[in-house]
């Protein structure tokens, strides 16, 4: 009877929470996590797994058939231009500006940005083999 | 015993739903300038740290843009406006408080800047419980009009042990147990995201949630302290 009970109240509780809580629209995944390691630890490996996840949370929100949520391209788009990779850059600004027409301003700035990026590099690489990534 | 066991319950289930609807305020005598200027994308500044712990910083900025999109908001992603801000010299949020926003809205194209103050980012590690308490202080500024839209200023107490509510002391032993693990292991990320959530709660949904523009009379518990009240007063009307 008290064992009842208890899982009367626990089933009740999350019924009201899940009442109080915002409805699920997106998928972040990880997202929190791994871009407070990236900031915490500020090291490549902790980058790296912040890029992935992002990498992953625009898989996993097309596999749910949800869209992919405010920031998530603009952010890897981001990542992408400072690592010397202005087409992928690029046409991530542009998806971002797509799903969201309020980033717009912002993105046309950075797919700018990213334009004249992009014509510095080509005349680098004419020139020498180098296209690693830069330093931040 | 059973009579004892029924009035936790009915105590409980008050508990939770006046938790749920406490009749206090609506959204929108609160904040009427939400629903006049309905801004679609928040740009989140730095938050300013008063707190005694140095990560607070990065624990509320890292967690607080999830919430935001659930909201229904656009929301710019923080590691890229504020790397931006910094080139452009702007490493303290403080030196923006009185200054008009309109900058914003020319160069980041953001309808409302988000302006936070983590006043206390406290873990209290007990034996049986422990819990982090975040105290912050929340405007949301419009860019077009340097109002304040929405603003909140209150203390969100998280429980890190789980959140497991009975089992008399063999549940006790247990939770204190868990309570030890889970705070050496330090991922106070999702507790982080949790207060965040909580501290937005009275903010109107955005134009990306199914309840946009239809949340004017939902009610939420007012939170702001009496005495600070009366000082707030003016910045909402």
């Amino acid at each position: 009877m008290k064992r009842r009970l208890l899982l009367l109240v626990v089933f009740l509780t999350s019924v009201f929470s899940a009442g109080c809580a915002p409805q699920q629209s997106y998928y972040f995944g990880n997202y929190s996590q791994t871009l407070y390691a990236s900031e915490k630890y500020q090291n490549e490996e902790a980058y790296v797994k912040h890029q992935q996840e992002l990498e992953r949370v625009i898989y996993e929100s097309e596999v749910r058939n949800l869209p992919i949520p405010p920031g998530i391209c603009a952010e890897l788009g981001y990542i992408n231009l400072k690592g010397n990779n202005s087409k992928e850059a690029i046409r991530l600004f542009q998806l971002e500006a797509q799903l969201y027409p309020e980033s717009k301003h912002l993105m046309e700035r950075l797919i700018q940005s990213a334009n004249a990026k992009e014509s510095t590099d080509s005349n680098v690489s004419n020139s020498s083999t180098s296209n690693d990534s830069v330093s931040k | 015993m059973k009579k004892f066991a029924y009035l936790l319950f009915g105590i409980l289930i008050i508990a939770l739903m006046s938790a749920c609807a406490p009749a206090m305020n609506t959204k929108l005598s609160e904040f009427p300038m939400m629903y006049q200027e309905q801004p679609l994308s928040i740009l989140i500044l730095p938050p300013m740290n008063e707190s005694t712990a140095a990560d607070a910083k990065e624990y509320y900025s890292t967690t607080i843009q999830e919430p935001l999109a659930f909201y229904g908001y656009y929301t710019f992603p923080y590691p890229v406006t504020a790397d931006i801000l910094k080139m452009e010299g702007i490493y303290d949020t403080e030196l923006l408080v009185n200054l008009p926003l309109a900058k914003f809205k020319e160069y980041f194209g953001a309808d409302a800047v988000l302006f936070t103050t983590i006043k206390k980012w406290d873990l209290s590690y007990m034996i049986l419980a422990s819990t982090l308490t975040v105290s912050i202080d929340c405007q949301l500024k419009s860019t077009t009009s340097d109002q304040t839209l929405w603003e909140y200023t209150g203390t969100v107490v998280v429980d890190l042990s789980g959140g497991n509510t009975g089992g008399g002391v063999g549940g006790l032993i247990a939770k204190a147990i868990v309570t030890a693990i889970s705070t050496a292991m330090a991922d106070y990320v999702p507790y982080a995201r949790q207060a965040n959530y909580r501290a937005l709660s009275s903010l109107p949904y955005g134009k990306y949630h199914a309840q946009h523009n239809k949340d004017q009379q939902v009610q939420f518990i007012d939170q702001t302290p009496e005495e600070t009240k009366t000082d707030a007063e003016p910045l909402t009307k």
